[in-house]
């Protein structure tokens, strides 16, 4: 089980920073980031993700005592953020099959059927194109791409934007199966998930 | 089980193949800029008599234009049109910068590819011009073409985050191209005129030259490119 640790992140744009100093140290479990729009929330994913750098302070997976180099830490960690989008003209399954090659780990397309099932997708929009989804089935896609490498580390960035009832429920059993294995982060501000989580990182 | 580089370079390249299959916009745009150019090049260029060494070089060097600029409307997009339409994200999150180089590259390779297969001959057909050794042509081609689509797709990779995407895609290219359309317009003219394939000795060595040093300086610098 990987260790997630960050040290006292900061992130300025061209100004003042809009964080500073969070540190988060964890191994498996709920985590929720909040505060209010604009606080840093989808910013401080994104560099829990490796997709954007802090302005100062470090973000390392440790695996049984050694930090794992970027490149296999960008697979350690899956990623969901209402900024993901897919080739319009590509089906899901096709879509996400490609990622699961480029990334060096090809996914069998049952298992990618599998992921989506598990999100509520129905079976006749795996092979339609994106372009055709409406916003619910776009997110449940984002959704089932953060897990396409089966990684330890989950980030979610408001991961029940546009889902229905049954896409919520869906998320949240997921959820609550990979915090017992793993480690969950969402961004949020569901009262909910704030009350149950393990653990809060608050920037307001 | 993690499967090799090439691999990863052939899903990116199957992601590109297959959105322009299904919509095919920008092999559509090259080409009609391609045929509205050619047309252009023709009716301006029909009544000018030159001596036959003169009239080659004049032909490969429009022909290169022709090329160049047809690509130009093209090639840039790779990188530009995932950032644009919110893709990027995806592929950067979780493939090598590399393996996304190569597999763009590879798309705007066989892009280049069917433009010339397309342009070139329509060319020799309308301007009454048949280079002495085809083979030799093709050959020059190839080499500029590889040329012409790496150092493009890279540029692309670099402007796609910038603002005023289009001018500093065509402020970066010219200069940093202008090393290889200079022998590739030289090896054309040489090689529509001999049929020898020694008349394009020396200068097919200068296009591979730039073809091995862009392709291993733009994959060490990708990564610094690709994760910004």
């Amino acid at each position: 089980m990987p260790r997630f640790e960050a040290t006292k992140l900061a992130k300025a744009f061209d100004g003042p920073p809009i964080f500073r100093d969070v540190s988060l140290e964890a191994e498996r479990g709920l985590v929720a980031v909040t505060g209010r729009n604009g606080s840093g929330k989808s910013t401080l994913l994104k560099i829990f993700a490796g997709l954007m750098r802090p302005s100062r302070g470090s973000v390392a997976l440790w695996r049984d005592g050694a930090k794992l180099p970027e490149n296999d830490r960008a697979h350690e960690i899956g990623f969901a953020s209402p900024e993901l989008e897919f080739i319009d003209e590509l089906t899901a399954t096709e879509n996400l099959s490609l990622l699961s090659r480029a990334a060096g780990r090809p996914a069998a397309a049952r298992g990618i059927g599998e992921l989506l099932d598990a999100f509520g997708l129905a079976r006749p929009a795996h092979g339609r194109r994106v372009g055709e989804f409406s916003s619910g089935m776009k997110q449940r896609v984002r959704l089932a791409f953060s897990l396409l490498l089966d990684p330890p580390v989950l980030l979610w960035d408001e991961p029940y934007s546009n889902l229905d009832t049954h896409g919520i429920d869906a998320a949240r059993t997921i959820m609550n199966a990979r915090r017992e294995t793993g480690l969950v982060i969402l961004a949020t501000n569901d009262r909910r998930d704030i009350e149950d989580a393990d653990d809060e990182v608050s920037l307001s | 089980m993690k499967s090799p580089f090439p691999s990863q370079a052939v899903a990116v390249f199957l992601r590109d193949a297959r959105r322009e299959l299904r919509r095919r916009t920008t092999l559509a745009a090259v080409l009609f800029f391609a045929a509205a150019a050619l047309i252009l090049i023709s009716f301006s260029l029909a009544s000018v008599a030159l001596p036959p060494g003169d009239r080659a070089k004049l032909n490969a060097g429009v022909l290169w234009i022709l090329l160049f600029f047809s690509a130009s409307s093209g090639l840039p997009r790779s990188f530009v049109r995932e950032e644009e339409s919110g893709t990027a994200l995806a592929l950067r999150k979780i493939a090598r910068g590399e393996a996304v180089l190569a597999g763009k590259f590879l798309f705007n390779f066989l892009l280049f590819l069917a433009i010339a297969a397309v342009a070139v001959p329509l060319f020799c057909l309308l301007q009454t011009w048949s280079p002495a050794n085809p083979w030799t042509l093709t050959i020059v081609l190839l080499l500029s073409g590889y040329g012409v689509s790496f150092v493009s797709t890279f540029l692309s990779a670099i402007v796609s985050r910038a603002g005023q995407k289009d001018i500093l895609f065509v402020l970066t290219a010219l200069p940093l191209l202008m090393p290889l359309l200079l022998p590739a317009v030289e090896a054309t003219a040489r090689a529509a005129a001999d049929p020898a394939f020694a008349a394009i000795d020396p200068v097919w060595k200068v296009l591979l030259s730039y073809d091995g040093l862009a392709t291993v300086g733009g994959m060490v610098l990708m990564r610094f490119v690709w994760e910004g």
